[in-house]
């Protein structure tokens, strides 16, 4: 992708300069006489329930804030906004990446957070950019997780070893018509195949190879790689590992992939991130509630811990904004919502009594007590490589599982998913 | 039924010269033509030219056709435009011989005004709905997907082995099938409007010097009209096939976005709404392609066999010989075939979250429960009022800034008519996908991008040189004399402006019916252009695709409240609609 920004920048900020200067004039002819200064504008990408907590959440903060929701597609909204010169106050954004690539084109202010703000290690610099902080995270997701429920799976595995052999079992014996499928999975959806491969990846790749490959430093035909990608290639190639076959896994959400193990039970366990319960909440059928257990990795001792997170941001030239960001950093903002339940706070010094619900209070407790946490890779990608339908590495996760439920032998698939990493890895201007 | 339905009355317009159009001038009212030079020049022109330095630039450093060759040797681009060319090249035939088989059929039988109405349902409904629809019907899962429970049983397969029509070998053939279904009402429409034109005098006079059956379907329809009509409806639903861009994004999952993917979600897709280096390369690529187009359908139609002058008014068919039996089975089944997927739509509609997401809506006894979370909920409140809202203002200020533009352009004959015919065309057709960076830019000077008042504009920008169009064409279509009298009554221009207005009704209508349902129906105008606060129908609809399965109930529900008001509008104007826009086109 070409930098759209770099283009004659001094031009640029002096016409967006003096369109904000037009716009504070028109504003406060508009405003006449009142003198109660203009809401802090926060664009997010939340909607319907998380949303309503959100704004839960800055009803709290002293000033009026107005909350919009850009929806999915934030990182165009925030572009046409900052091209036309009407930037919002805050954003909080889905991806790190966004905020080191907005960052070094000057869009953004240098940050302190509140004195209460304190992170787990793997997601403390991942906001920097050049030695200055430039956004700070608001909101966890835990992405090592394997939900089931306890009555169809009495012990779940601990190894991969173990889940390779369980699966094999069971898809035998789903093949033969008496049993569920082994494994629920939304591949229609990229991001939900390449959360996969990171947990493979940071389980079996040499320590600093993970966060290397993330800064663009690290060179993609590795035998890291390969044996990430192998071993999915193990496991997905497993016969009737998927309810109605590899194929239609392709074609399934991933909502609807928890709707087949929560609703019909057609399928044993499911990878996602704790946010599979809120799905699971609207469908579940029957009292039991769904189990977690960890992603199963080579390594007992120390398994790594993938996460992902929402970080905000403050515009140049708000200090306003850069305020807000700075309240939200600290550990007591989000109480509204970690009493409403379904929020996960990337902050370690909230305390987990405050969470009210149960599931999240051990999954903060784990954050606080892993060993390696790691950053959702893909989101951290530059450019188109870090995917979305059809796109970048989405794409190339699902070409790669296409090949394996399609019996492509594992090595010749590994090749050409290997050979496609390091080539969008090359053009999107990151890897060697 | 969008805005290309214009092109019906513009296409022929390039043609020569119907009658001379004698107006009066006055200088003055050239000025009338400034609010629509502006909002052409500005979000049309410009951003057409910013696209075209940008496919030949880097941060406005000249790098020659690089940008051309990157794109173009990426993989899958050289399917993608083989797939765009099938699209528009098969769809259309495929439309235009069902849409005539079907108007020819339908003429003859008793049903056929029925059968006409539940063809015409479809052409009124958003496209997103049409996705929504099919890919319920479509859905891989047996228990869900009509369409995929009848394949495995009739090709007595089990469920997982099932051909699936969402899968890479088939979406295309499923979205193919999508459009068929929602522009043949349309091509029904057109044929039927021309078949009518065809004076029962001419095909009497062949029979009576001994032509057989085909004689008289080639002389006494197919030359003096058919040629001419096939050429129009087949260069419509050409045209229309750019507009695929919100089927895909609808009805695709992700994973087969690519075997789908056409040029417009490309060029989306290359340059994120930025339109700069490989995108805008795209973009130059698919506009020079739908300009060449244009251009070969308007030269095809000026040399078809010229209408009669003077039409006949239309007298009631002599004797209804009665329908044959493949006749009448063609039409019933048609209306079967055109009333499933409504069916399936309303049905799913009928069923709660959780049931239309867990299986098929023949499982479980209806309710309305996804209605009444929905009704209940602000969220589809508020963007139906904001829709309603842009719809009638962008409405107003289209047809205000039209009828101003129009009067002026009427006076025009000869070559400067055909001229401003051509150019009015173009700017019709140019996809929005192509100039969304620079239309960006532009809105940021006027300080409305990303708002609804930047939404509104740009849809403004796109409406009004098809209304200019169709309006223009109707005035010039009013006899000479009637003007000259008005203004020699002393009249002032807005006098004779009203007058006009006043005499051309249908087109008056046609134009606001069909700008409203354009902007009520919208997806990518809003996916390009929208900001906080400013949810349009479509997107919201759209939105919620993400999560299809799980989202089905509410989204079957969201589909039929957003259909109501557009296919009420075309069903109740489409006398209105077909008079205003065909007159002076087929006839």
């Amino acid at each position: 992708m070409t930098p759209v920004g770099r283009a004659a920048p001094a031009a640029r900020l002096s016409r967006r300069a003096l369109l904000r200067a037009a716009a504070a004039a028109s504003a406060a002819t508009v405003a006449g006489c009142a003198t109660t200064p203009p809401a802090v504008q926060v664009a997010v990408v939340w909607s319907g329930g998380e949303l309503a907590r959100f704004r839960e959440v800055v009803g709290n903060y002293g000033a009026d804030v107005q909350v919009i929701s850009a929806g999915n597609d934030i990182d165009a909204f925030l572009r046409a906004r900052q091209l036309a010169g009407t930037s919002p106050d805050v954003a909080i954004l889905p991806r790190s990446g966004l905020v080191v690539e907005y960052a070094r084109r000057g869009w953004l202010r240098e940050l302190t957070p509140a004195t209460s703000y304190a992170l787990p290690p793997g997601m403390a610099d991942l906001l920097s950019a050049d030695g200055r902080r430039y956004g700070v995270w608001v909101k966890a997701a835990h992405k090592s997780l394997f939900w089931y429920f306890p009555s169809m799976l009495p012990a779940p595995p601990r190894t991969w070893d173990q889940l390779v052999t369980l699966t094999r079992r069971l898809g035998a014996r789903a093949l033969s018509g008496d049993g569920p499928a082994p494994l629920a999975i939304g591949a229609a959806d990229g991001w939900v195949l390449t959360d996969w491969f990171e947990n493979v990846l940071a389980d079996v790749a040499p320590p600093g190879y993970y966060e290397a490959l993330a800064r663009g430093e690290a060179d993609w035909r590795s035998p890291s790689v390969h044996t990430a990608l192998d071993r999915l290639a193990e496991l997905w190639g497993v016969d009737g590992a998927f309810p109605g076959g590899g194929r239609r896994a392709l074609l399934t959400q991933y909502e609807e992939s928890v709707i087949q193990v929560v609703h019909h039970r057609r399928a044993t366990m499911l990878f996602e991130a704790d946010f599979v319960d809120d799905v699971s909440r609207r469908f579940r059928r029957g009292p039991e509630q769904p189990e977690t257990f960890r992603f199963p990795g080579a390594r007992v001792a120390d398994r790594p811990l993938i996460v992902g997170g929402d970080a905000a941001v403050a515009f140049a030239g708000s200090a306003r904004g850069a305020e807000l960001v700075r309240w939200l950093s600290g550990g007591s903002a989000f109480q509204p919502w970690l009493r409403a339940g379904g929020y996960l706070s990337p902050n370690v010094s909230v305390p987990l009594d405050d969470y009210r619900d149960p599931v999240r209070r051990r999954l903060a407790a784990e954050l606080r007590t892993a060993e390696a946490v790691r950053f959702d890779l893909s989101d951290r990608l530059p450019g188109p490589f870090t995917g979305s339908d059809g796109v970048g590495m989405w794409r190339i996760m699902q070409d790669f599982f296409a090949d394996v439920v399609d019996g492509v032998p594992a090595g010749s698939a590994t090749r050409r998913a290997v050979g496609q990493l390091a080539a969008a890895a090359r053009s999107a201007g990151g890897g060697r | 039924m969008s805005r290309v339905l214009g092109e019906l009355a513009v296409l022929d317009d390039v043609g020569p010269p119907r009658r001379g159009r004698a107006y009066p001038a006055a200088g003055a009212t050239s000025a009338l033509l400034l609010p629509a030079l502006l909002l052409l020049g500005g979000l049309v022109a410009w951003p057409v030219l910013r696209t075209l330095h940008a496919s030949v630039t880097t941060d406005g450093r000249w790098v020659g056709a690089e940008h051309f060759r990157t794109a173009l040797s990426a993989p899958g681009t050289g399917a993608v435009v083989g797939r765009t060319l099938l699209w528009a090249l098969l769809v259309p035939a495929v439309v235009t011989v069902l849409g005539y088989l079907l108007a020819a059929a339908s003429r003859r039988s008793q049903e056929g005004g029925l059968v006409r109405l539940i063809l015409v349902v479809p052409t009124a409904l958003p496209l997103v709905v049409t996705g929504v629809t099919f890919r319920l019907m479509y859905d891989p899962d047996p228990e869900r997907g009509l369409a995929t429970l009848v394949a495995a049983t009739l090709t007595g397969r089990s469920a997982a082995d099932a051909p699936q029509l969402l899968g890479p070998r088939l979406v295309t053939v499923a979205l193919m099938s999508a459009f068929v279904w929602a522009w043949v009402g349309l091509a029904v429409l057109v044929f039927r409007a021309a078949l009518d034109a065809v004076p029962p005098s001419l095909a009497d006079a062949v029979r009576a010097y001994g032509g057989n059956r085909r004689d008289v379907l080639w002389d006494a329809q197919w030359r003096p009209l058919l040629l001419r009509t096939v050429a129009v409806v087949f260069t419509l639903a050409a045209l229309g096939t750019a507009r695929t861009f919100d089927l895909i994004l609808v009805m695709a999952p992700g994973s087969v976005r690519d075997e789908a993917s056409v040029l417009a979600l490309r060029v989306w897709q290359t340059s994120n709404g930025a339109t700069t280096g490989e995108g805008a390369a795209l973009g130059v690529v698919w506009l020079v392609a739908v300009a060449a187009g244009m251009l070969v359908a308007a030269l095809f139609v000026r040399q078809a066999w010229p209408p009669p002058r003077d039409p006949v008014p239309v007298a009631p068919e002599p004797v209804t010989p009665a329908p044959r039996r493949t006749t009448r089975l063609l039409v019933a089944g048609a209306a079967v075939a055109w009333l499933v997927p409504l069916g399936v739509l309303l049905a799913t509609s009928l069923h709660g979250a959780v049931d239309a997401a867990a299986r098929g809506w023949w499982w479980s006894p209806p309710g309305l429960d996804s209605y009444r979370d929905l009704l209940t909920g602000t969220e589809l409140w508020r963007t139906l009022g904001f829709t309603l809202v842009l719809a009638t203002v962008v409405t107003a200020v289209v047809l205000g800034v039209a009828l101003l533009a129009a009067y002026p352009l009427a006076w025009l004959s000869g070559p400067p008519a055909q001229a401003t015919g051509l150019l009015l065309m173009a700017a019709s057709i140019v996809p929005v996908q192509v100039i969304a960076g620079p239309v960006n830019e532009v809105l940021g000077v006027v300080l409305s991008s990303g708002t609804a008042r930047g939404l509104a504009l740009v849809h403004v920008a796109l409406g009004v040189p098809f209304a200019v169009l169709v309006l223009r064409n109707a005035f010039a279509d009013l006899p000479a004399e009637q003007v000259r009298a008005a203004r020699v009554g002393g009249r002032h221009w807005w006098g004779t402006l009203r007058l006009l207005a006043r005499h051309n009704r249908p087109a008056v209508v046609a134009v606001a019916v069909l700008e409203f349902v354009q902007v009520w129906n919208d997806l990518v105008v809003g996916l390009l252009f929208s900001g906080p606060g400013a949810l349009p129908l479509g997107l919201f609809l759209a939105g919620q695709t993400r999560g299809f399965a799980a989202n089905s109930g509410a989204l079957a529900a969201g589909s039929v409240i957003a259909s109501i008001l557009p296919v009420l509008l075309v069903v109740l104007a489409r006398r209105q609609l077909v008079a205003g826009l065909v007159a002076g086109g087929v006839r």
